[in-house]
């Protein structure tokens, strides 16, 4: 078992839906308004004047045999619009 | 959840609700009626009183003085003016703007009562009244007969006039100018000294035979009946057949001593309608009625009511208010119309996409129909006021939807989903869209709150488009995201190649100019000291041009219609003012073709006339009033003014003529231009007319002064009656019962009502006008009495021939004469210097005040007004924005557009050769909000890429160059929104037009200058700031080495 954490752009809240929901997956958490940046490059979502747009952030716990196709769908829908800003992170999971 | 996100996710909702508005919207569209001006409830208040018989003087001392002292107690009062004058008293008072005028009238009505007894006992009963625009008649019609104008008074009144009163709404209609029907009886003196009898006695013997008599009721068998004497006359003729005494054994008949002659009366006033004697029949409408409304329905029903009069009646409308209004509402609708297809094409230039253009443009039908919800339900109508306010408001109404559409699409461009970016882009922008907003109602809002005359104007343009703006911003933060996220696709594939090769060309020029202005702010961050000072040169130079503008306050407007009168010298009787008004039509038939009716009436009404239109006219056997009617604007072209003016140029060619005036624009103040009146206060007479006619030259000679009238009318020659005191006593007489003598014969007496199918006509017995035509007559006059003994008049008074003042005006209970005058190409404040220089000049003895009133008093109320309106406007869009932006020093970077928007405002008025007057004050009042939004959106961005860490400098060219387009976008919406109103289409443009000159040129320039200044401004400002920062931090760095 893995647990995935998505950090995405606000506008994205309807594909990332999609695409979980696709995977069958059911369990999340999920952070309505978080901040957050980049490491490289891409604007900041701070919720501030300069930087209005926001972050949320879903982690979820899905099989190993998800994780990769999960990864993949993520990563697929950043390429399409990769200013809006999204990140998948995996962790194992040690104990449920 | 957000507004805009409930939006989003329920589309119908949302759609329905904005259906909803504007299906209110339209409903209360067609209940609404159209009329020129907001309903304005005047602030004047008149009292007459007659006081049948006595001259000016008399009226003045017994009534007007009285009733001045104890009005001059009524609270909230700001000015009493009168008028004595033969027969009548008229006050008018006049109450600070925003009284309850209807406490005002019972507050006066409680203080005559209480003066009323001090009055003299011939007075009438003191006749209070309102002022109101109600008053002014909303239509005159004039009928011409030829074989039944013996009976037209009749004919109008049974035919005419009645039907229309029917019609609901319609408050009187009177028919002035026919003579009406009278009996009169005129005695032969002779014969009734030879059987002894009087005036009197005859009266009272008709009164006494014309009389029905109810005689109480009695029972036959079971049954009641009641019983009457029908002693009235079934046919005037009877009258010859009345025994009025017995003398001897012989009984006198009327007709012994008199001829009874059932006819018309004596005396009446005459009309003529383009060359045919006819009467005026006068339409006032009922207070809060409205004019347009009743005017459909008289123009439905008259051809009905004309068909059933006699054929050889001509009815002609001579004057109708309605038109005018009509006129001018439709043109106004086209300025709409045309501001809103200039926004269209503003918009597609800009953004170059149909459906973004779609959803921006749904703002402005649905925040202008909502809008008359507000009129509805206020109880307003549809007015010049509340149509220009809306042309006003078409070009702002689509910026906050501009700003959140464009937040949207940057989104989507971007990658999210439609929906997404509707919510998130709106809510991103929310605040900020909010916050231009409310710079708008910080304009506007206070306008609703001005007093005075302006403020009734101004504040229905303030609520209108308080209550638009408010409607877009709410549209813009739910309607537009919410057609944003069904509309909009993430690739946009509705246009096809047909479009972008189109648009293309746009495409570049758009970006060929980004290119240009950033090169442009390059350089002048760069040469900051030049710009700077070029910006203020150009400024200091600009305001030299003030001096070239002149100012008024209202500008006149051509409304079709030109009113005036002249007078002949005193004394001169009705057929040689006929003569002059004949010769005078005339020319005007052979000289201006533009006149569609010319008609004149002349006379004096007959003095028991019922028609109170005609009584408070001025009138006189040498006094013509005439009325010209022109064509429609678009047929003619010359304009009432130039009209006006040969018409004076005519009528001072004219020897006979004593003094004339022509108005142009009607009679209804507002419209007509600017009045200049010297106010000469004094009591004496002589000295102040003198005065006046030394004025009156002055004026003459300077320049720009037309129809220079003098208010105090000349010296009618009169007859006076001087009664020796101690002869009366002798004779057991005393001067009332004397004097009442004298009227009985000369002036009729009334003895009793003759009636016939319903009407009324008066029976008056009077001597016959053989025998009242020199002064022998009136000396003759027998009085009779208390001991049967009759004395002629001449045994205890003489007749002497005086000149007695026709009327005396006073102001704030001191006599007054005005000089006063219209303007012609000249501006009121220049003319105002040019005449109080010459009166500096002029010797004025002490005991004498002369100030000069007129319009520049209202003028100068009403700019103080504006002055202090201005002040606090601009102190209301400093906090807005201090707030918005949390700083004061950007707010007063963006302050520094409003003195470049008042180089546009001067530049565009000087070349247009406009004035400073209310209407384009108030269009500068209005640039403060408006202009200042260019700087918000600048310097905002500016502010946005300094926060993302840019360096000053770079932040100011980057944020510059990226707002050029959303900043032109914005203001050319408003610029061509306001063009079609600063071009001025059609009847009635002449009052918008400054507004629209005003905005259009201040907004260009200052949006010009803005777009270079504020940047630069901004680095200069900032710069201090900055290197503030950088001392701090070297010292904090000094420190720490020193530590080390």
């Amino acid at each position: 078992m893995k647990a995935a954490f998505i950090a995405y752009n606000q506008a994205h809240i309807e594909n990332i839906e999609d695409i979980l929901t696709q995977l069958s997956i059911r369990g999340f958490t999920r952070w309505q308004e978080v901040q957050g940046r980049g490491s490289k490059d891409g604007e900041p979502h701070l919720g501030s004047h300069a930087w209005p747009s926001k972050n949320m952030a879903t982690l979820c716990i899905v099989e190993d045999n998800i994780a990769p196709i999960l990864k993949k769908r993520i990563q697929g829908l950043d390429n399409d619009a990769p200013e809006q800003g999204l990140r998948i992170f995996f962790w194992d999971i040690i104990d449920v | 959840m957000k507004i805009y996100e409930s939006s989003v996710k329920k589309p119908i909702t949302t759609a329905i609700i904005f259906v909803a508005l504007v299906v209110l919207g339209l409903f209360s569209y067609s209940k609404l009626s159209i009329d020129m001006m907001p309903e304005i409830e005047l602030n004047r208040a008149v009292v007459i009183v007659t006081y049948p018989g006595a001259s000016a003087e008399d009226v003045e001392n017994n009534v007007t003085k009285i009733l001045e002292s104890a009005l001059s107690t009524v609270s909230d009062l700001k000015k009493i003016t009168s008028t004595s004058k033969e027969n009548t008293s008229i006050i008018q008072i006049e109450f600070n703007w925003g009284t309850d005028i209807d406490a005002g009238v019972n507050d006066m009505r409680d203080k005559i009562e209480m003066v009323k007894s001090y009055m003299p006992d011939g007075c009438s009963n003191p006749i209070i009244m309102k002022i109101s625009t109600d008053m002014m008649p909303i239509a005159i019609y004039s009928a011409t007969a030829n074989e039944s104008s013996e009976g037209l008074y009749k004919i109008l009144d049974d035919g005419i006039a009645n039907p229309l009163a029917r019609i609901n709404g319609v408050g009187s209609v009177s028919v002035a100018g026919a003579p009406q029907r009278e009996i009169s009886v005129n005695v032969d003196p002779q014969k009734l000294e030879a059987y002894n009898l009087t005036i009197e006695q005859i009266g009272a013997a008709i009164a006494q035979e014309n009389i029905n008599t109810p005689a109480g009721s009695f029972d036959i068998g079971s049954e009641t009946y009641s019983l009457r004497i029908e002693g009235e006359m079934k046919e005037s003729r009877l009258l010859n057949d009345i025994v009025v005494s017995n003398y001897g054994d012989k009984v006198v008949f009327l007709k012994d001593v008199a001829t009874v002659r059932d006819s018309v009366q004596e005396r009446a006033q005459e009309s003529y309608v383009n060359g045919r004697k006819g009467a005026t029949i006068v339409i006032q409408k009922q207070t809060g009625a409205n004019s347009v409304d009743i005017m459909n329905k008289i123009k439905e029903r008259l051809p009905q009511i004309t068909k059933n009069l006699p054929k050889d009646i001509q009815v002609t409308e001579m004057m109708n208010t309605t038109d005018n209004i009509e006129n001018s509402i439709s043109s106004l609708v086209e300025t709409v119309l045309l501001a809103f297809l200039f926004v269209v094409i503003v918009v597609l230039f800009f953004l170059g996409k149909w459906r973004a253009t779609i959803i921006i443009l749904m703002t402005i039908p649905i925040s202008l129909i909502a809008s008359f919800i507000y009129l509805f339900v206020s109880g307003n109508t549809i007015n010049i006021i509340s149509l220009s306010s809306l042309s006003i408001a078409i070009g702002m109404v689509v910026d906050d939807a501009i700003v959140v559409l464009e937040n949207i699409t940057k989104h989507i461009e971007r990658g999210a989903k439609p929906k997404e970016a509707a919510i998130y882009g709106t809510n991103e922008v929310g605040v900020a869209v909010m916050a231009s907003t409310l710079t708008i109602f910080a304009v506007f809002f206070p306008l609703t709150m001005v007093g005075g005359m302006a403020g009734i104007i101004f504040a229905q343009l303030g609520w209108m488009v308080c209550i638009v703006m408010a409607i877009s911003l709410l549209c813009a933060l739910t309607l537009t995201p919410m057609l944003s996220s069904l509309l909009l696709k993430q690739m946009p594939k509705g246009e096809g190649e047909r479009y972008s090769k189109f648009y293309t060309p746009i495409k570049k020029a758009l970006d060929k100019l980004d290119g240009a202005y950033s090169r442009l702010i390059n350089w002048c961050v760069k040469h900051k000291r030049i710009t700077i000072s070029t910006g203020t040169f150009i400024f200091i130079a600009s305001l030299f041009l003030f001096f070239g503008i002149g100012s008024e306050m209202i500008p006149a407007s051509d409304n079709g219609q030109i009113s005036g009168n002249f007078e002949l010298p005193v004394g001169a009787n009705v057929e040689r003012s006929r003569v002059v008004a004949k010769r005078f039509e005339t020319f005007i038939n052979k000289n201006y073709p533009e006149v569609k009716n010319f008609s004149y009436t002349l006379g004096i009404p007959a003095d028991d006339d019922d028609n109170t239109w005609a009584q408070m006219q001025t009138s006189g056997t040498n006094y013509v009033s005439f009325r010209v009617r022109t064509k429609d604007l678009k047929d003619r072209k010359k304009s009432i003014f130039e009209i006006a003016e040969g018409l004076r140029k005519e009528l001072a060619s004219y020897t006979e003529i004593y003094k004339y005036q022509v108005t142009a624009g009607g009679q209804n103040g507002m419209m007509g231009g600017s009045t200049v009146d010297v106010e000469i206060l004094g009591y004496d007479f002589a000295t102040t007319e003198n005065l006046a006619k030394q004025v009156r030259q002055k004026m003459n000679e300077l320049k720009g002064f037309r129809n220079i009238y003098i208010s105090r009318e000349d010296y009618k020659p009169q007859y006076q009656v001087e009664f020796d005191r101690e002869k009366l006593a002798l004779n057991g007489l005393n001067v009332a019962t004397a004097a009442s003598f004298i009227r009985n014969r000369m002036n009729g007496l009334t003895a009793s009502l003759f009636r016939e199918d319903g009407e009324e006509y008066k029976i008056k017995v009077r001597y016959d006008k053989a025998h009242r035509q020199n002064i022998e007559d009136i000396e003759n006059v027998t009085i009779v009495n208390g001991m049967g003994k009759s004395i002629k008049l001449k045994e205890v008074a003489k007749v002497v021939e005086k000149f007695s003042p026709p009327s005396i005006e006073r102001q704030d209970r001191e006599r007054i004469i005005k000089v006063s005058a219209t303007l012609y190409d000249e501006t009121l404040d220049k003319a105002t210097k040019s005449i109080q220089d010459e009166l500096d000049k002029m010797d004025i003895p002490s005991n004498i005040g002369v100030q000069i009133g007129g319009t520049i008093e209202d003028q100068q109320d009403s700019f103080n007004d504006l002055s202090v309106l201005a002040l606090l406007i601009v102190l209301l869009v400093y906090i807005v924005m201090a707030a918005q932006f949390e700083s004061l020093r950007y707010p007063f970077i963006i302050m520094f557009s409003i003195p470049f928007a008042l180089i546009g405002v001067l530049v565009a008025l000087f070349i247009t050769g406009g004035t400073i007057n209310m209407i384009s004050a108030i269009g500068a009042i209005m640039l403060i909000g408006i202009v200042v939004k260019n700087g918000i959106v600048l310097v905002d961005y500016i502010n946005l890429n300094r926060e993302r860490g840019m360096g000053l400098t770079a932040a100011v060219i980057s944020g510059s160059k990226s707002r050029l387009r959303p900043v032109l976008m914005t203001t050319a919406t408003t610029v061509l929104g306001m063009i079609p109103m600063a071009i001025g289409l059609g009847e009635g443009s002449e009052i918008w037009q400054p507004m629209g000159v005003t905005i259009v040129g201040g907004l260009t320039v200052s949006t010009l200058v803005t777009l270079v200044m504020i940047p630069i401004l901004y680095c200069v400002f900032a710069s201090t700031e900055v290197n503030k920062r950088h001392r701090k931090g070297k010292i904090k760095l000094n420190r720490r080495t020193n530590k080390d």
